[in-house]
């Protein structure tokens, strides 16, 4: 048989260029096993660690800066913070997992992986590629309830790297925060780590979901990390889940009022809740998408 | 979790699949409708092996002491191993036979024997070289033993041999003196198929001429259907092996039979993708076959050689056993069926196998017509319980190069057996009666057998019949791809394709036959129903 | 509350990219240049104050060759008004209420019968063609209080099959008989389309007939007319070997690979046969009636050149450009659409509509559930577009999704 013509069933018998098939009779054995669909190990290597940070630094970073205004408050509560931790936030734009990848300090920052939908980053290679780089991300699957997306982050975490996860598991559509799915609280729990809170203020105003770019005028985005929390013994997953949005709602009323004010809403249970109120679909977008006010100096064309 | 074997049945999304032949192998595109039994994945290996070896001599099964209670200051000691015949391919060092024999020896030497001696249990296989036994048994056992307290059987030196009795069907026990006449035998086998194993270690391996012509004879092979099935009453080889294990049982010959079973894990990482399923092949798979299939066929015939040669078989161990052998063989058979059985829902019109590069009987040699003949037509015709793969009078097409060569040293009366025998009649029966007696007893052969590293005469006979079930139970074989002039001497017909293969198969089965095809190596085993 | 939905979305490069090299590597029609994402979308909402809605769970919901071709950019910009962007694909449903509609309790099965007519729409007073029952050929599916969408699986508001939930209005629904199991209640759109199509052929007693292609609309077409009428010999055109195998089994008198379909329908009809310098051949006289189900420039024009003057030719599915209409005039031929399913007149004078008739004879053909040949969860979409894809290739009938998977 000719070099050509066996080159030419290969290619033809194994679907080069297409989708490999099971036959149907192989169909009741086929693996089920959870496939990365593409390992995303190699970025986390030493080569794959400084490249990540070159491009977030150096790229990303300023970028971002200069597309948005953005302030960063609250990296002293991470001074004594020691070992991997679960940094979470609340989701209503594809700025956020680049305005915390940026903001992390050193130390963080190569050693952090970001927990991104499988069915979304991970779906053709040079979109897993470029999610794995520049975030050092492992995929979680939305679908199925994620049974293998707990193992790989499991396995992370035991490796001694902290991960980024949006327990909303998807963007907000309206800048209201949603519920709070509960992979991040049970892995949190199993693993006994710390969970970093993080609100990010403005993100949904300046580049909500459909959006692909920052709008104009350099709005302004705050990125605030909190206190970490710490599982306490015999807390349920839903508990722990509330006390991570209360968490965020914290930050929140910090950032629109004052650290002390916050800390007296909370006492006297006055948290403005960021769930929104169930009201028509329009007001919760109007509410959302309010404009956060400027800090400092009001600039003269204003 | 390891998957069980099945039955693929190919359609239009199964890509073309492997097929070994010989020193290579070929992407071979089935008729649609084609059955393909695929093996099941390789089950994990014991983790711990030197805790579990420990532990099967300590815990014996069946009616038997642990081994240190049989073992005593004063007393004469035979090991018993297993040759170089299995396993196949040779498995990565350490062998598990090294492992297990370093334990023995280990607690013989506590015991404080000293009259110890080891045996590799050649019967009439060629003797190992001083290399190959070092290979086997590791360094501190070679290095301990070797030359006077290591050695390959003689079976021809009848000063060394003695008959120990007859069976209630007038068959010849013979064996090894000093093994028969030690206070104990302790015998370490792999197991790799059903075949091996139990009374056979013993009375085959330690075993001659005398003996084995009353079970390695036309007639036993033809009333063994399957000798891969030593169930009682399926294999008339295996019934016969008992009963001269009972005479050995019954005339005192103690034995403490160590059995050990292996996973499916056959070819190394580099070739990983013989191990897996065709469809599951990833890219880098796909590439890696394509690169070695390119390389082999563009490289010059030693060059291939070599490279098989060195195959090393990264098997894990399954299961270890120890004690009285009938029991020992009886959960190492529980064990082998678990990694080989697949279930096999009716005969077919074709069966098609593409035979390995490797044989019990080539280790380190040539794989000359003979042994091609007794590969397919014996042993992976026999792969299978109840009823062979392909129906009575049906078609076997098997797929290998067949080409004319011999090793010299190691197989010399293959060489006049194929240039006398097969010219003059390619009937067993008719082999038998009239050459056998002449080959068994000549002295050339004899002699070689014993100072060289040749098989005895018989043996080609023997290699021989192990095929004549397969040949009797077959309408025809076509070999795809054989030299003519080997194949015809054979007595079969060959083809260049399997399209070929096919449209001469119509004479036989018709234009739209059932086909399946044995998808081995790795070794499995068709539970036909 | 948002559900998993796969959306299909405007992108001018993935349209660009799909036309020109996507007819060479098809494999990329699955992959990037699929304008298609997996989305959380928010789940669609009955029309405020609305009556007669409901929404569904969609069970299983099937590929068709007219979701292929949009996807690959092969439809004609004729659509454009006619869909709202982004939507949701998937016409061909079998689902679950979770609403009670009407008479219908939440809980039962139900097929849709996709078209988004005046009903639907809240026209009143209707159309007249919806006034005549054939809501296959309403004129007001831009408008009503529904956004433009000539289908459920076109319009942006009523989500569609590809997705875990979508709404439908009473007017759409169908109850699935009891004893009907999934995948046979998913082949009665395409079996329903295939009726119609059958009977808009008006096939006299001893016609002779040739179906081209023999993946699920022609062989459900070919059913269809054995159930239906009394047709003479029936030559049937496949490419592929299961293809012609199942049309032997459906009961073609004959069965053929589409280059000798030409000779094969002269041999029967006797007929002159006449090679064009370029083109395909043509013959003088042919069948009576040639029914084209794969919407290629190649089918149509064998069916155009294979039918006798004065016969008739029907297309049953979304036509692709380019075929040579010449044999049309010269022949007297009549060019036949027949789009989706309306209300038939029966041979006894009585009228149906075409899903009834279609649940009625389903149930005689247990077939059916059989040419489902693989289904795919919601997130292993690329994979089942390019299963689909090449569905013929590899001997499949109908792909389908499982969105609750």
């Amino acid at each position: 048989m000719g070099a050509r013509s066996e080159l030419r069933e290969m290619a033809r018998g194994f679907r080069w260029g297409r989708r490999p098939m099971v036959p149907r009779s192989a169909e009741p054995y086929a693996e089920e096993a959870f496939d990365e669909g593409f390992p995303t190990d190699w970025a986390r290597t030493e080569v794959g660690i400084a490249a990540r940070q070159t491009i977030l630094n150096g790229v990303m970073h300023p970028l971002v800066r200069s597309q948005v205004s953005m302030r960063v408050y609250g990296l002293d509560n991470l001074a004594d913070v020691r070992g991997p931790v679960l940094f979470y936030s609340n989701h209503s734009s594809h700025l956020d997992a680049t305005l915390i990848m940026s903001t992390l300090p050193d130390r963080f920052q190569r050693k952090t992986a970001v927990g991104a939908a499988r069915d979304y980053f991970f779906d053709v290679w040079w979109r897993q590629a470029f999610t794995a780089l520049v975030y050092g991300a492992f995929p979680i699957d939305r679908a199925k309830g994620g049974r293998g997306s707990i193992d790989k982050a499991r396995e992370l975490v035991r490796a001694g790297w902290s991960i980024v996860v949006f327990p909303e598991g998807t963007r907000s559509m309206d800048g209201h925060m949603q519920r709070f799915r509960h992979g991040s609280s049970r892995l949190a729990l199993e693993l006994n780590i710390g969970l970093v809170p993080i609100a990010i203020v403005g993100a949904f105003q300046a580049m909500p979901k459909g959006k692909w770019w920052p709008r104009e005028g350099r709005p302004v985005v705050t990125v605030r990390y909190g206190r970490p929390l710490y599982p306490d013994q015999g807390e349920t997953h839903q508990q722990l889940s509330l006390r991570m949005q209360h968490a965020v709602s914290l930050l929140f009323d910090e950032d629109r009022t004052t650290w002390w004010a916050s800390l007296q809403h909370a006492e006297r249970d006055e948290t403005p809740s960021l769930l929104g109120s169930p009201g028509p679909a329009w007001r919760r977008a109007w509410e959302g998408s309010r404009p956060v006010p400027r800090r400092g100096r009001p600039r003269a064309w204003e | 979790m390891p998957r069980p074997g099945f039955v693929l049945e190919v359609d239009e999304r199964t890509p073309p699949l492997i097929v070994h032949e010989g020193e290579g192998y070929r992407m071979q595109k089935f008729p649609l409708g084609t059955r393909v039994i695929y093996p099941p994945d390789a089950l994990p290996g014991l983790r711990d092996l030197g805790a579990q070896i420990r532990h099967a001599l300590l815990h014996p099964v069946g009616d038997s002491k642990p081994l240190p209670e049989l073992l005593f200051a004063g007393m004469k000691l035979t090991i018993a191993v297993d040759d170089i015949s299995l396993p196949l391919p040779p498995m990565v060092t350490p062998d598990i036979r090294q492992r297990i024999l370093e334990h023995v020896i280990e607690l013989a030497a506590r015991a404080g024997v000293e009259d110890l001696e080891i045996v590799v249990a050649t019967a009439l296989h060629r003797r190992m070289t001083a290399e190959e036994i070092r290979r086997m048994v590791g360094e501190r056992v070679y290095r301990s033993f070797w030359p006077k307290a290591l050695y390959n059987l003689d079976a021809e030196d009848t000063a060394n041999m003695t008959i120990v009795g007859q069976t209630d069907q007038g068959e010849t026990v013979q064996m090894h003196t000093r093994s028969a006449t030690s206070d104990l035998i302790v015998y370490v086998n792999i197991n790799l198929v059903a075949m091996d194993g139990g009374w056979k270690s013993t009375a085959i391996g330690l075993a001659g001429y005398e003996s084995l012509k009353h079970h390695h004879n036309v007639n036993t092979m033809l009333h063994s259907k399957s000798y891969m099935d030593p169930r009682p009453g399926h294999s008339a080889i295996n019934d016969s092996t008992t009963r001269m294990g009972h005479v050995l049982r019954d005339k005192g010959v103690k034995i403490f039979q160590i059995e050990s079973t292996l996973n499916s894990e056959t070819f190394p990482s580099q070739l990983s993708f013989l191990n897996k399923r065709e469809w599951e092949w990833s890219a880098k798979d796909q590439a890696v076959m394509m690169a070695a299939k390119k390389g082999n066929d563009l490289a010059p015939p030693r060059v291939r050689r070599e490279f098989f040669r060195r195959i090393e078989a990264p098997y894990k161990v399954t299961g270890i056993n120890a004690g009285e052998v009938e029991e020992v063989h009886r959960r190492t058979l529980e064990n082998l069926h678990r990694q080989q059985l697949v279930e096999v829902r009716g005969q077919a019109d074709i069966a098609i196998f593409g035979i390995p590069y490797v044989g019990p009987y080539n280790v380190n040699s040539i794989l000359n017509p003979i042994l091609v003949h007794c590969l397919g037509l014996g042993y992976l015709f026999n792969m299978y319980r109840n009823q062979p793969i392909v129906r009575e009078g049906g078609v076997s097409i098997l797929y290998h190069p067949v080409p004319w060569e011999f090793h010299t040293i190691h197989h010399p009366s293959y060489i006049d057996f194929f240039e006398e025998v097969l010219a003059d009649t390619t009937d067993p029966k008719e082999i038998e009666a009239r050459y056998e007696e002449r080959y068994a007893r000549d002295p050339w052969y004899v002699h070689l057998y014993r100072t060289s590293h040749a098989y005895h005469g018989v043996h080609p006979f023997y290699m021989w019949y192990w095929g004549a079930h397969g040949r009797d139970h077959s309408g025809d074989v076509i070999f795809v791809g054989g030299e003519p002039k080997s194949v015809a001497r054979l007595g079969y017909r060959r083809a260049d394709s399997l399209r070929d293969a096919l449209e001469m198969a119509k004479d036989t089965v018709g234009s739209s036959p059932k086909i399946t095809y044995f998808h081995a190596p790795p070794i499995m085993i068709a539970d036909v129903r | 509350m948002t559900t998993l939905a796969l959306e299909f979305f405007r992108s001018a490069p993935r349209y660009v990219g799909a036309r020109t090299i996507g007819a060479k590597a098809p494999g990329l029609i699955a992959g990037p240049l699929a304008p298609i994402r997996l989305v959380n979308r928010k789940d669609p909402e009955p029309p405020k104050g609305r009556p007669g809605w409901a929404r569904v769970r969609p069970l299983l919901s099937g590929i068709c060759g007219s979701d292929i071709a949009t996807i690959s950019g092969r439809t004609s910009f004729y659509f454009s008004p006619l869909v709202s962007l982004p939507f949701v694909p998937g016409h061909e449903v079998i689902g679950e209420l979770l609403d009670d509609c009407e008479d219908l309790n939440a809980g039962t099965r139900v097929v849709l019968s996709s078209v988004l007519a005046c009903a639907a729409r809240g026209e009143d007073p209707p159309c007249p063609n919806c006034a005549k029952g054939a809501t296959n050929r309403c004129d007001r599916v831009t408008v009503g209080h529904l956004k433009p969408g000539l289908q459920t699986g076109y319009c942006s508001e009523t989500s569609g099959g590809w997705a875990r939930q979508m709404i439908a209005h009473r007017s759409q629904l169908w109850a699935v008989p009891e004893g009907m199991d999934d995948r046979s209640a998913l082949l009665l759109e395409p079996f329903a389309d295939a009726i119609h199509a059958a009977l808009r052929a008006n096939p006299q007693p001893g016609d002779s007939v040739l179906i081209v292609g023999a993946g699920t609309v022609g062989i459900l077409t070919l059913l269809a007319l054995k159930l239906l009428a009394q047709p003479g010999h029936v030559i049937v055109a496949a490419k592929h070997q299961r293809q012609r195998a199942a049309a032997r089994m459906a009961g073609a008198d004959e069965v053929v690979h589409p280059p000798h379909a030409a000779k094969a329908v002269r041999r029967h009809t006797s007929a002159v046969k006449l090679t064009p310098e370029r083109g395909q051949d043509f013959l003088l006289g042919g069948v009576d009636i040639a029914i084209e189900s794969v919407g290629s420039k190649g089918a149509l024009d064998l069916a155009l050149r294979t039918t006798k003057a004065g016969g008739k030719v029907v297309m049953s599915g979304i036509p692709g450009p380019g075929a040579d209409l010449t044999p049309l005039w010269f022949r007297e031929l009549e060019l036949v659409g027949a789009y989706t399913t309306g209300l038939e007149s029966l041979p006894d004078g009585t009228e149906k509509p075409t899903f009834q008739l279609a649940i009625e004879l389903a149930s005689a053909l247990p077939v059916l559930a059989d040419m489902v040949g693989a289904t795919y969860p919601l997130d292993r979409w690329r994979e089942a577009l390019d299963h689909a894809m090449s569905a013929g290739k590899l001997g499949t009938f109908k792909v389908a999704f499982a969105p609750q998977d």
